[in-house]
């Protein structure tokens, strides 16, 4: 039994299992190949990766379907790859509970990068940090402060529980519907100004220049993420 | 260049109302001798002829005349026929005295019968002749709507009109169309192909006022009045009066006219908007298949190397090979790709000019079989080629890449390991190549569209064959050569395509020498 982690990729061209399978050995992990989606729900239930990596774009079942029939039984971190006009198959797969996108086509670094990301915020038996920080940040989610260079800065409610939910999945992009629903509520889905508002207002406070912003960053389109480093 | 100084009318120069005249006064002569005639005879036979024949005889002379000068003459003729009966034949003779009561009565009764069978006869006449001009013009409006209705174009429509315009009017007749904000000359007499500033100026006032102009040239300038607005401008030539039926026939025809370029303007805008939806069409099917098609290949590339870049150390010198040759691989399915779009918009485009000579198609086929190469690894080629073949005329790399793509396409299709048989044969005027697959088939619905562009594009399941270009290529050289392509599916058993290809031969073989 090896202690690499295990990767399971899914997808349908040969030709992207022909460069993941080496690339996923050399970067130390231990990859296992789907074909289809049937195969690949089928080699989750049975090996239980580490982590899955799924192309949305199965012949043999919606990339959705696939999704949230592997989320019925895993839970894992699940890498989506798509395809760039496919927007709103990304953003709903996200919001169906896939911790990650890459665009094809895409360059093994990133991937991989992405992937440690998930596997880092996965791990079993660790829970999420009480206590984040980010260069000159420290956001304190069980006592409700942050500091910046040490000093407190206030913080409204809604300011903060939007920072808590970027700073929890730190690294991980949160798309705007996850993030409305779990700060104002399922009724404000669509009420995506209200991100831009409180995003601009977070930025103000906690970025060092707010006009590139180093730690919420925008995905366009799909949401945001906060990063660490 | 000839300008429209140069013209002259073709008609005669005598202008209706005095041509009439002139027709007029030959009538009453010819109507006098008519009488005159009457005379004679009457004279001549006066020894067997009694008042009763004699008045018969005038009679008759009435109604020739009646019949063919008209109403004038026809009375004209009849009183001088009852005062001749009169004066010749009525005792006192050579006076125009009438002694006997019973010849008053005579005369009375022959002057009333004569007056009114002229009359009559002059009607009937009258109502024969423009029952015939009816005829004529109506002939002339079915001809002039039959060309209109079959001008496709705005410029026919107009050279339709002028014509016919012309012929109605006795005279040389031009029609403008706008262009711009101006108008410009798209029908005339034969050899008129510039108009003098004058007329264009007086065409344009025409065009924008919507009333009738007049160029000193001698051109008059009338606008045509479809149902939605103006058209065009009519000319016609000369400043003369149209005789009441020539402007009538005039008047129908122009707005006919009128009604007939309307109708082109529509079709050729709707022609327009069909040829940029169509276009529209394919752009975004192209859009499509870059998107799909070029994707993985570009994901194999972009992967393959930068694991390569990242990783390098940590493979296996074989999985390195590998990986390199994934990358060689993907980069010439995109050079495919490219040079499968580039073929295409050279056919959308019609830039394609096939070149002609003498080719024979074994060697051509041999020549693409080369080419595909390791494409066709694994399979077997099966040859059934004419021993004698008469040579094509064709252009020698079109045809080439025609019967590559076919075959890319078999091989695309159908089962891997699975042969291939090529055929080539002649019938009298054509040489055929024969490709068949041992594939799944292709549904009779779909067998017309096969050669439509990005098919594939409908089949999911058919990702990763190539753009869906390759048939429709094929399609577009072997027709821009002259021959023929069809597909037929099942073969045999069910299964199995075969594409036909027929070229031309270009001296079809005498039947005994087959």
């Amino acid at each position: 039994m090896s202690l690499r982690p295990r990767i399971l990729v899914i997808d349908d061209e040969p030709q992207i299992h022909r460069f993941l399978t080496p690339a996923l050995e050399a970067a130390g992990f231990e990859p296992i190949r789907a074909d289809t989606a049937a195969a690949g729900l089928q080699e989750i239930a049975r090996r239980a990766p580490d982590a899955v990596i799924l192309d949305l774009g199965l012949p043999d079942m919606d990339g959705k379907v696939a999704l949230s029939k592997a989320r019925a039984f895993y839970a894992g971190p699940i890498l989506i790859l798509s395809a760039r006009d496919r927007e709103v198959e990304k953003i709903d797969a996200l919001d169906l509970g896939a911790d990650d996108y890459v665009e094809k086509p895409f360059g093994v670094g990133e991937l991989l990068a992405r992937l440690r990301v998930a596997l880092r915020r996965g791990q079993p038996g660790d829970a999420a940090p009480r206590v984040v920080r980010a260069a000159a940040l420290e956001v304190d989610l069980a006592m409700h402060a942050v500091r910046r260079d040490g000093a407190a800065v206030r913080l409204s409610p809604k300011e903060f529980d939007l920072l808590a939910r970027l700073v929890e999945g730190v690294g991980k992009v949160i798309t705007h519907r996850q993030l409305l629903t779990a700060v104002w509520g399922p009724a404000h889905v669509a009420d995506t100004q209200y991100l831009r508002v409180f995003i601009g207002q977070l930025r103000q406070k906690l970025e060092p220049d707010p006009a590139r912003p180093r730690h919420i960053v925008t995905e366009p389109g799909v949401g945001y993420r906060f990063l660490a480093d | 260049m000839t300008t429209d100084s140069n013209l002259t009318d073709v008609r005669s120069a005598a202008t209706p109302g005095r041509r009439a005249w002139r027709v007029e006064v030959a009538g009453y002569a010819a109507s006098a001798t008519l009488v005159a005639a009457a005379n004679l005879i009457g004279h001549l036979g006066a020894s067997q002829l009694s008042g009763a024949n004699l008045a018969m005889l005038f009679l008759v002379s009435v109604l020739l005349s009646a019949f063919w000068f008209g109403v004038g003459p026809a009375l004209a003729s009849a009183c001088a026929a009852a005062l001749s009966y009169n004066f010749f034949f009525l005792v006192p003779r050579l006076t125009f005295h009438i002694e006997r009561p019973a010849d008053l009565l005579t005369f009375v009764v022959f002057f009333g019968v004569a007056i009114s069978t002229g009359w009559l006869a002059a009607r009937v006449r009258d109502q024969a002749r423009s029952a015939a001009r009816r005829a004529s013009e109506l002939g002339a409006l079915l001809e002039a709507s039959g060309g209109l209705s079959a001008a496709a174009t705005p410029d026919e429509a107009a050279r339709v009109l002028a014509k016919q315009a012309g012929l109605a009017a006795g005279r040389a007749a031009i029609v403008l169309l706008p262009e711009t904000d101006t108008v410009r000359l798209a029908a005339g007499p034969e050899g008129l192909v510039e108009l003098a500033d004058t007329t264009r100026a007086a065409a344009l006032q025409a065009w924008r006022t919507g009333a009738d102009s007049v160029d000193p040239a001698g051109w008059s300038l009338r606008p045509l009045q479809g149902l939605r607005g103006r058209v065009g401008v009519i000319g016609l030539r000369g400043a003369s009066r149209l005789s009441p039926e020539q402007s009538g026939l005039l008047n129908a025809l122009l707005h006919q006219g009128a009604v007939a370029l309307e109708r082109a303007n529509l079709a050729t805008a709707a022609a327009e908007v069909d040829a940029l939806r169509k276009a529209d069409h394919l752009r975004s099917a192209l859009l499509n298949s870059i998107s799909h098609d070029f994707r993985t290949p570009l994901a194999t590339v972009l992967g393959a190397s930068t694991t390569l870049l990242d990783y390098e150390a940590n493979l296996k010198p074989a999985v390195r090979r590998d990986l390199l040759q994934s990358i060689a691989q993907a980069a010439r399915r995109l050079n495919r790709y490219v040079g499968d779009l580039l073929d295409m918009s050279r056919l959308e485009g019609g830039a394609l000019s096939p070149k002609r000579e003498l080719v024979d198609v074994r060697a051509v086929l041999a020549s693409a079989l080369e080419r595909l190469g390791d494409r066709l690894e694994g399979r077997s080629i099966r040859r059934d080629f004419a021993a004698q073949l008469s040579r094509v005329s064709a252009d020698p790399v079109l045809l080439e890449q025609a019967v590559l793509n076919v075959i890319e396409n078999a091989a695309a299709y159908s089962p891997e390991g699975a042969a291939i048989e090529l055929a080539v044969q002649e019938d009298l005027g054509h040489v055929l190549i024969s490709i068949e697959d041992q594939g799944a088939g292709i549904p009779p619905e779909a067998l017309d569209r096969v050669f439509d562009r990005f098919r594939r594009l409908e089949q999911p399941s058919d990702r990763g064959r190539g753009l869906g270009l390759g048939l429709s290529i094929a399609k577009g050289f072997v027709e821009a050569m002259g021959g023929r392509i069809a597909a037929t599916s099942p073969v045999a058993g069910g299964k199995g395509t075969r594409i036909l290809i027929a070229l031309p031969k270009p001296h079809p073989t005498p039947r005994e020498l087959l």
